[in-house]
Order: structure tokens, then C-alpha cells, then sequence
């Protein structure tokens, strides 16, 4: 039973330590397949303006790309790249036939330079002969699939939002999952202006929407680019620094602060603790079972085996069960991986046997832990006679009450018990920001966007819209929350003229606080009685908050190009990017009554109506706008789709898994080690038999050395596990409840209790008679 | 008056037809085998015999330890065969004390919580306890070591902490098995000093001993082959207290 309880508890700590090596092994591996990944740049920039949350930004101008970089010795490539769908849709509509138009998202516009700074592989066409020419396209392999299932997509066309044909150049291979930049589709940089209607874009220093990706040539420092183009805006925006930053710190660490490094580092502690677990409980579960080899040895010993011999025996046994653990894992990993990605809630496309680094670091891992953990118990079996062995004081330091038994219980229960309630604390913090309160309420919400030529009234749309009962309201907007608009720095009445700050700016009709029920905390929203409107604003309260304003209402916020704006009201703050990052100054400004070109459709539906509401509202943008391709969505997978949200999900589904294999190992480790404890307390139990204890006062008195010890084991790992709380990342956190404490402490509690009192009670059952003729 | 009389008259410990079979898958070996034995109060009865004949297999029983396959224990006076294992510790407590050829102390408690133990099994008041823990330990001659360890003393030392530890109670018996066999003679002899003064002051005492010599100093000897009782050789006479 020894053996098997072992090979469990090895196999069982290696599962996790793979598991979760697996985990990290992605996101430290974000963007390692590109050829050139150590000389990649991407181009950021820094907004020293006051109360920014997020100071740093990937969207840059493209101004500095043609101009700038292209100056710099040290640059070999630059590529411009524009999200593809305009500002505020990502994505476009696609079709071989009008009739059946296809949204595909993640699409970018780009220089055909993005080739010889990334590592894509042409699976039809060449990226020499990609994005060179207008009206052509690349398509990624899965977007190929879409319009050309089994075929060749190479050479045929596609129209783009059922206006303009497109000719396929290219069509590459998937990307891995962890690859930070992952286009579905590239459109040439050469058509952007068409399109989109942005004219000049190249020579504009205001626009703040395009990417830059930069290959500096071999050995060249990226710190002296940064300080050549450190201060290239300062003719445009005095307080923006534009900045190179790695690759290698874009998925990681892109604007300075470290929440995944935490993230990351928490879970690597995590996967060294559980090891640590396994490690002392391997040591335990050895020298409880060294009796049972006691005549092994014995006879070894006669027939002239070295004490130094039979040490090299165990340790080599050790490792030789850790390694064949360690494959056991593997394999036991490689078959459940379907299920660990249904875990996650996410195909991570993790694999094993086509991934030999990790491999070999995780048989490494498992032969250091065996060699490790067999030094102390190879020492007590190699000893002539280990019940001798055991027996004797050697763990006890003398008398002053510390000995090596405590010290490994008390270790034991508080990694055990410390694992249980970090896992708890994880999974509600990650409970709390994906469920947390948004601000606004997200459910029975409809969105679409059309990309439209027509102008026209939207109150006459929505007229149509609302006329029908399933529908409640509708509004239109430039942005919707989780998609995010760019803003300017704005000065405030009231303020010193030179102090700025980044306020987003919203574009909205009448009807978008109703609509997403957001609460209007002062002042009033926009009216259709109060034709004026279109001067004034609305702002949220942070904005309040960082202008120092008692009375926001009639105070005026200062614009750089449009004016001062008069404040007629504000918003509560709700959750407009991210659940992670912290709320940003808001403004909302009254969009005039046009349809024109882009926009987002917001539409109320009444609950248990979706599948009516959204008939109705299809029938009705047929009509009003034909020939348009549109799609409806519900609102919620804007939250989804979003980073920060995906990323709690995964930690959540991860920290559910590991309080399973915490609580799984500590049970193995509490239940070789309260064995080891009886099976050195039989002779106690046998005198105390015979002087007349029953098995119930054994009990108390046995269970009652446990309590101690594991009372010290509750405080210390509580005042671990709330170190952690306070370190965890995150702008938001959920307030800390003794109910984590509670039910991780009663989880392990009820385990060790199990644990002990069955080996104890078997032991005390055993009658005093047979105890004492074999101790 | 009576009643008195009577328990005077009760034998200590009465065995009747006594079998015990140890069984392995393959073997089976009788190490009782219908052994009737009759102690009286305040005698002091020695057991001989070769390795394997049964000596401790009849104290085990005689201390209610362990259960007969067949017959009948009486233990002052009392039926014990069929007793569950709570029933006989209920009868044992304070009554019967042990001494061993190994002592058997727990290493982890000092000289006097070895000794204490009893009273504890038995609800002892702590002051009580106290007390009397104090006095057999100086009656013993060890008080002055009650706050060591057991390893920290001689052997000698050592089974007198196990017969104060054996005698704390006040038990009527006391079973001691070879309690000589780990001590040099001068160890040896002080030990069944103790004993004999133990005797004379009323205490029943069974033991089971190699030794011809500390044999003799008992009012009976017992001799055991074979699981059975050989000879039945009575020494001197001694005066029912």
C-alpha cells in the first residue's frame, strides 16, 4: 500500500507541476516563434500628462513611421500596421457572393515590411509578392477555410464589404495561440486611404490609431533610438515621448506594470510549492515504510553490502520511481489535455511530446526531486537496523520540544492548507472581475455595425426600432463600453493652464445612458428639448474626481482643437475598457442625427425576446440601409472577447484545478505522515493499552499532539495567504472574506482529521499483546 | 463478616481448561493447552519453562490482554472469558500492574510521567497524583531522577521506574515478566528486593523468570512445556493475608 500511496503522491505533485509548467511555458514563450524576436521593436508611447492610469499606448501616429524611424541608422525594417474595420469595428465584412457576406475580425492593414520583421509561412502565394499591390489581400489559413473550404484561395477574389473586389496574394499559416500580434486577415497599407477615407494619414502627427513594429539591425541598442526619437512630438503634443519597446516585454509587461509578471510569478509559486509538498511527503512516506525493509537490509548487510552502497541503492531507486513517475505524468498529461484546455475554457493548443524543452525539464525536475527527497530516508535505511533507527532520538533536537516530526507536520499542513486558501482567494478575486458589477447593465443588449454610405436619421430608425414591444431602446454611438475610444488632454476651469489630463471622448446619441442604464449621479443627461445640447457635455466622475471639482455642473473642460465644453451633467463610473485597469476620465458629447459611415448599434431588448428583437431589428436595417452587410452580436461578447476578462477566466479555471490537486497531495502526505507518526508511537500506544487508556482517551491524547501543530500551521499559512491578497494584481479587488480562511481550513482539517483518526484508530485498536511482543 | 471471609477465600486467579492457537496459513501452534492454575492472594508464584512454551503467551491472559481460545479466566473471582476488549481495560486498570524484561517506557515522557500514567488512565486528581507518584518513587529510591529521561539511566534504574510505574495504583497483582533478564546480577537482585518487599506487603505477584535462583524465591514454582503445566512444585507455605 506504501508503494502505491508513493507512486500517487509523485505522480499526482508532477501532473500539477506539468500542468502548470505548461501554463507558464506559453505565456513565457509569447512571440518566441519569430526568427528575428530579439531584434523586434514595437513603437509606444508615453503621456506624462497628470492622473493618467495608463499612461503608455501602442497607438501611435504614422507620422513617425514614414518620417522618424526612417532616418535611423539603426533600423533595418519599419512597418505601419492599422487595425482593419475602422476605429471603432474590428473587422470587415467578406464574400465570394454578395448574398453572404462574412465578418472576419483581427484584421489589419500593413506595409508589406510586416514580412521581414515577423515569421509567417506561406502555405499558397509568397510574402515577397503579398501587399505589395492595391485591392489584393492575405488571408490567414483559417480565414482561408472560411470562403474556400478545401480549395485553393490563392489567386481568387473576395469582395470587401460587398463593394470592392480583392485579389488573394497569400495565405499563411496559423499563428501559434500565443503570439501577441495575430492577424487573421492583411490588407495593403497602399489601400488605406480608400477605404477609409483618411487622407495624409502619413504626415499626421495627431492620429493616434496605427501600430509601428520596427526590426533594428543586428547588435544595434534600442536605448539610443529611444533617445533619438524621444522627443520627435514635441512640436504636436509637448507631453508625449515616443518610446521602442522589446518584443519580448509586449505580452509580459507592455506598459510598466507588472500584474502578469505577478500573475505569473504567484503560479510558479504555486507549482514550487507543490513540488516542496511532494518532496516532504515523499520523505515521510519513505521513512514510514524503512521498517518493512528492515531484513532487506539485514541480509545485504551480511553478505557484505557497504553502508555507502546501500545508500547508493536507495537514492538510485528514488530517482529511478521519480523519473518513472515523472512519465507516468507525462503520459497521464498528454491524454487529459483536451480536458485541462476544457478546464482552462480555452485550446491553448498546449501539447506534450512534440515539446521535449519542457520534456526534459520536467524529467530533471522529477530526478533532482527524487534525488533530494531520498537523502534523509536513504540515510535512515542504510543504517544497520532502521527500527533501531527510528527509534532512536535522532529527530529530536533534545528536549526542547522541537523536533523534526513537528517541524514536517506543521510544514506539511501549512503549504497544504496555505495552496487550499491562495486557490480560493484566486478563483473569487477572478469570480469577482469577471462577475463584478460593470456599472451598467450588460445583459439583453443587441450590438451591430455597419459600415454605410447612405446619410440619413438614425431617430428615424430607431423610431422603427422602439415602435415594436421586444425592443426597449435603442441608441448609436461612436463607442460602446469594451471598445475603447482615444481622447485628448484636456486642461479644466479651474485648473492651472499647463496641467493636462488624458480624457477619453465618447460619441453618443440620446439615448445611450438609458439604453445601457447607465446612472446619471448629477446634472442631467442630453435632451431632445434642449437644442443646445450640442455644445454642452457630460463627464464621468473620475473626471470630477481629477479636476478637484465640488460643483461639476456649469464648469467648462478645455479641449486642444474643439474648445471649452460646458458640463451639464455626470455619469457614475462604470467599467468602460477592462475589468483589470482602473477607471479613466470620461467625456460624452451629443453625436448630430446621421448614420453617416460607421457607427455602433446598441440595441435594449426585453428579456426572453432575443431571437424577436433581433428579427425585427434585421428587417428593419434591410430596409433602411440595403445592400449593407451587418451582423448582430450580444453585447456580453464584447466582455468576453476581451484580455483582461479572458485571462481572470483562465486564473480562475486554473486555481479551481489546483485547490483539487492541493487537497489531493496534502491527503497523501497527511496520511504517510500521521503513519510514519503512529507507526513510531506503537510501543507508546502498547504501554498505554496495557496500563488501562481505552482507544477513545489514545485517541484524544494522539489527536491532541496533532491540534497543536496544526494550530500553528493555520496561523501561519493564514498570514501567508493574506500576504498574497495583498499582493495580488489588479486595480479592483474583492474585499477579503474570512470565508476563504474558513473553508480551505475546514476542507484540509476535515482531510488530516480523516486521516488521522483512521491510522490512529487502527493503531489503538491493535491489541497490546501483539504491540508489545514485536516493539 | 461474612462477605469478608469470603473474598479473603477467593483465589486471585483461577484458570480452568485455559487454550490459546496461534494460526498462520500454513501453521498452527498451541501455546496453551488446557492449563488449570489456581493463585491465591499475596502468593508469590514463579513461571519456568523453555523459549516457546507458553510463559508469556498465560501471563498475557492472566493480565487480561489477550483472550483464551477456550476455557475460563476467573480473575478475583471474576468470569472474564467473552469480556469485550473495554470491559477487560475497565477491569485491568489499577488492579493489575506490569513490569517487562525490556521495561517499556516511553522515551518521550519523563521518569515521572511514566510513572503517572496509571493514575491518569485512572482520573486521577492532579494533586493526588502527585502524591502519590512522590512517594513510590522515593519508596523506590529514584526521586531524585523523576525529571529525567528513561535513556538517561542505568537498567537498573530503569526497571525500578517500571515497577513504581507497575505499583502506583495499589494493584492486588502484579505480573512481571522476566524482569531480571536485562540486568547484571547486582541490578537483578535489588529488583527482587522490591518484588519481595511488594509480596510481604500483600501484593499477589506472578512471575516468569530463566532463573533458577530468583525462582526459589518465590512460594511456588510453575514449570510450563509444551503450552502445558508440568510441574506444580510449592516451595514454602505462606499465611493468606
Amino acid at each position: 500500500m506504501m508503494a502505491g500511496i508513493s507512486i500517487l503522491n509523485l505522480t499526482a505533485g508532477i501532473i500539477a507541476f506539468i500542468l502548470i509548467s505548461l501554463f507558464l511555458q506559453f505565456h513565457l514563450n509569447y512571440d518566441r516563434h519569430n526568427r528575428l524576436y530579439d531584434r523586434i521593436f514595437r513603437l509606444q508611447i508615453f503621456s506624462d500628462v497628470q492622473f493618467s492610469p495608463n499612461p503608455h499606448s501602442a497607438s501611435v501616429t504614422a507620422a513617425l513611421a514614414r518620417h522618424e524611424l526612417t532616418e535611423l541608422p539603426e533600423v533595418e525594417r519599419i512597418a505601419l500596421v492599422h487595425s482593419a474595420g475602422d476605429d471603432n469595428i474590428d473587422g470587415y465584412f467578406f464574400a465570394t457572393d454578395p448574398a453572404s457576406p462574412v465578418m472576419l475580425k483581427q484584421g489589419w492593414y500593413s506595409d508589406s515590411t510586416i514580412f521581414d520583421i515577423f515569421t509567417f509561412r506561406f502555405i499558397e502565394g509568397s510574402a515577397a509578392r503579398s501587399l505589395t499591390e492595391p485591392h489584393s489581400l492575405v488571408l490567414s489559413r483559417s480565414s482561408a477555410e472560411k470562403f474556400f473550404p478545401g480549395g485553393e484561395a490563392y489567386g481568387n477574389v473576395l469582395y470587401l464589404e460587398n463593394k470592392i473586389p480583392l485579389t488573394v496574394t497569400g495565405v499563411y499559416e496559423y499563428l501559434p495561440k500565443n503570439s501577441d500580434w495575430r492577424p487573421e486577415f492583411l490588407l495593403p497599407m497602399l489601400d488605406y486611404t480608400e477605404y477609409t477615407g483618411f487622407r495624409n494619414y502619413e504626415d499626421n502627427y495627431w492620429a493616434y490609431s496605427f501600430g509601428v513594429f520596427v526590426l533594428l539591425r543586428e547588435h544595434a541598442d534600442f536605448n539610443q533610438v529611444n533617445e533619438k526619437i524621444h522627443g520627435a512630438l514635441k512640436n504636436y503634443r509637448e507631453y508625449h515621448y515616443p518610446y521602442l519597446r522589446p518584443l519580448s516585454k509586449v505580452h509580459m509587461n507592455p506598459y510598466f506594470q507588472p500584474d502578469m509578471i505577478i500573475a505569473i510569478g504567484l503560479f510558479y509559486f504555486i507549482a514550487l510549492l507543490i513540488l516542496i509538498l511532494t518532496s516532504v511527503n515523499y520523505v515521510n512516506l519513505q521513512i514510514a515504510d524503512a521498517t518493512s525493509r528492515m531484513r532487506e537490509i539485514g541480509i545485504k548487510k551480511s553478505v557484505g553490502y557497504s553502508q555507502r552502497e546501500l545508500w547508493w541503492q536507495f537514492v538510485g531507486e528514488s530517482v529511478t520511481e521519480s523519473l518513472a513517475c515523472a512519465f507516468i505524468a507525462l503520459l497521464v498529461v498528454h491524454y487529459a489535455m483536451p480536458f485541462y484546455h476544457r478546464v482552462l475554457g480555452e485550446d491553448l493548443g498546449l501539447s506534450i511530446f512534440n515539446n521535449p524543452q519542457l520534456i526534459i525539464f520536467v524529467l530533471l525536475v522529477a530526478a533532482a526531486t527524487g534525488f533530494l527527497s531520498s537523502l534523509y530516508p536513504a540515510f535512515i535505511i542504510s543504517r544497520f537496523n532502521p527500527v533501531r533507527a527510528m527509534r532512536q532520538r535522532f529527530l529530536t533536537l533534545e528536549r526542547n520540544g522541537i523536533s523534526l516530526k513537528k517541524v514536517l507536520v506543521t510544514m506539511q499542513f501549512t503549504i497544504s492548507l496555505f495552496l487550499v486558501i491562495v486557490s480560493f482567494i484566486v478563483f473569487r478575486q477572478a469570480s469577482y472581475m469577471i462577475d463584478k458589477q460593470m456599472g451598467f447593465d450588460k445583459d439583453h443588449l443587441l450590438t451591430a455595425n455597419i459600415k454605410t454610405y447612405k446619410v440619413g436619421s438614425f431617430e428615424q430608425v430607431r423610431e422603427r426600432l422602439i415602435a415594436s414591444p421586444e425592443i426597449e431602446n435603442a441608441c448609436f454611438t461612436d463607442y460602446i463600453p469594451f471598445l475603447l475610444p482615444g481622447g485628448d488632454d484636456m486642461s479644466w476651469e479651474g485648473g492651472h493652464p499647463e496641467e493636462k489630463t488624458f480624457v477619453r471622448i465618447y460619441n453618443i446619441s440620446y439615448d445611450y445612458f438609458d439604453t445601457y442604464r447607465i446612472r446619471i449621479t448629477r446634472g442631467r443627461g442630453f435632451s431632445r428639448e434642449y437644442p443646445a445640447d450640442g455644445d454642452k457635455c457630460l463627464i464621468n466622475e473620475t473626471a470630477v474626481k481629477n479636476f478637484g471639482w465640488d460643483h461639476p455642473i456649469g464648469m467648462k473642460v478645455k479641449t486642444s482643437f474643439w474648445g471649452d465644453w460646458e458640463v451639464i451633467g455626470v455619469v457614475d463610473d462604470y467599467v468602460a475598457q477592462s475589468v483589470h485597469n482602473p477607471t479613466e476620465p470620461h467625456t460624452y458629447r451629443l453625436m448630430g442625427d446621421s448614420v453617416s459611415l460607421t457607427g455602433m448599434y446598441s440595441i435594449r431588448y426585453m428579456p426572453g425576446k432575443k431571437q424577436e428583437a433581433e428579427r425585427i431589428a434585421r428587417s428593419v436595417f434591410e430596409e433602411s440601409y440595403p445592400g449593407d452587410a451587418f451582423q448582430f452580436e450580444p453585447f456580453v461578447n464584447h466582455i468576453l472577447a476581451e484580455n483582461a476578462t479572458r485571462i481572470w477566466g483562465i486564473f480562475r479555471n486554473i486555481c479551481f484545478m489546483f485547490a483539487g490537486f492541493s487537497i489531493l497531495i496534502s491527503s497523501v502526505g497527511l496520511f504517510g505522515l500521521v503513519l510514519y507518526f503512529c507507526r513510531r508511537k506503537m510501543k507508546e500506544i502498547g504501554i498505554r493499552k496495557v496500563l488501562g487508556f481505552s482507544v477513545r482517551r489514545l485517541y484524544m491524547t494522539m489527536v491532541g499532539e496533532f491540534l497543536v501543530l496544526m494550530a500553528l500551521g493555520i496561523v501561519l499559512s493564514w498570514a501567508a495567504a493574506w500576504f498574497v491578497y495583498q499582493k495580488l494584481p489588479g486595480a479592483d479587488k474583492y474585499g477579503l472574506q474570512a470565508s476563504e480562511f474558513l473553508a480551505g481550513t475546514a476542507i484540509i482539517v476535515i482531510v488530516a482529521m480523516a486521516t488521522i483518526s483512521y491510522n490512529i484508530l487502527a493503531a489503538a485498536r491493535t491489541s497490546a499483546a501483539t504491540i508489545l511482543k514485536y516493539e | 463478616m461474612l462477605l469478608d471471609q469470603m473474598s479473603k477465600t477467593i483465589s486471585m486467579i483461577r484458570t480452568v481448561e485455559l487454550s490459546k492457537v496461534f494460526r498462520t496459513e500454513t501453521i498452527q501452534t498451541t501455546a496453551l493447552n488446557k492449563v488449570n492454575l489456581t493463585v491465591q492472594k499475596g502468593e508469590f508464584v514463579a513461571i519456568m519453562g523453555p523459549s516457546g512454551c507458553g510463559k508469556s503467551t498465560l501471563l498475557n491472559m492472566l493480565g487480561l490482554l489477550d483472550e483464551p481460545d477456550e476455557g475460563e479466566y476467573y480473575f478475583d473471582g471474576i468470569p472474564t472469558s467473552g469480556m469485550n476488549e473495554l470491559n477487560r481495560t475497565r477491569l485491568r486498570k489499577g488492579r493489575i500492574g506490569f513490569v517487562f524484561q525490556n521495561f517499556n517506557l516511553i522515551d518521550e515522557l519523563t521518569v515521572f510521567q511514566n510513572v503517572e500514567l496509571p493514575l491518569l488512565a485512572l482520573r486521577t486528581a492532579a494533586s493526588e497524583r502527585k502524591k502519590k507518584v512522590q512517594a513510590v518513587l522515593d519508596r523506590m529510591q529514584i526521586g531524585h531522577r523523576r525529571d529525567h529521561f528513561p535513556q538517561q539511566l542505568s537498567g537498573g534504574q530503569q526497571q525500578r521506574v517500571a515497577i513504581a510505574r507497575a505499583v502506583v495504583p495499589g494493584p492486588g497483582l502484579v505480573l512481571a515478566d522476566e524482569p531480571t533478564g536485562n540486568l547484571d546480577s547486582s541490578n537483578g537482585e535489588e529488583v527482587m528486593q522490591l518484588l519481595e518487599q511488594l509480596n510481604e506487603s500483600g501484593t499477589t505477584i506472578v512471575m516468569v523468570t530463566h532463573s533458577l535462583a530468583h525462582a526459589e524465591r518465590a512460594h511456588r514454582t510453575i514449570n510450563l512445556l509444551d503450552g502445558q503445566v508440568v510441574i506444580d512444585h510449592r516451595i514454602r507455605n505462606f499465611q493468606i493475608a
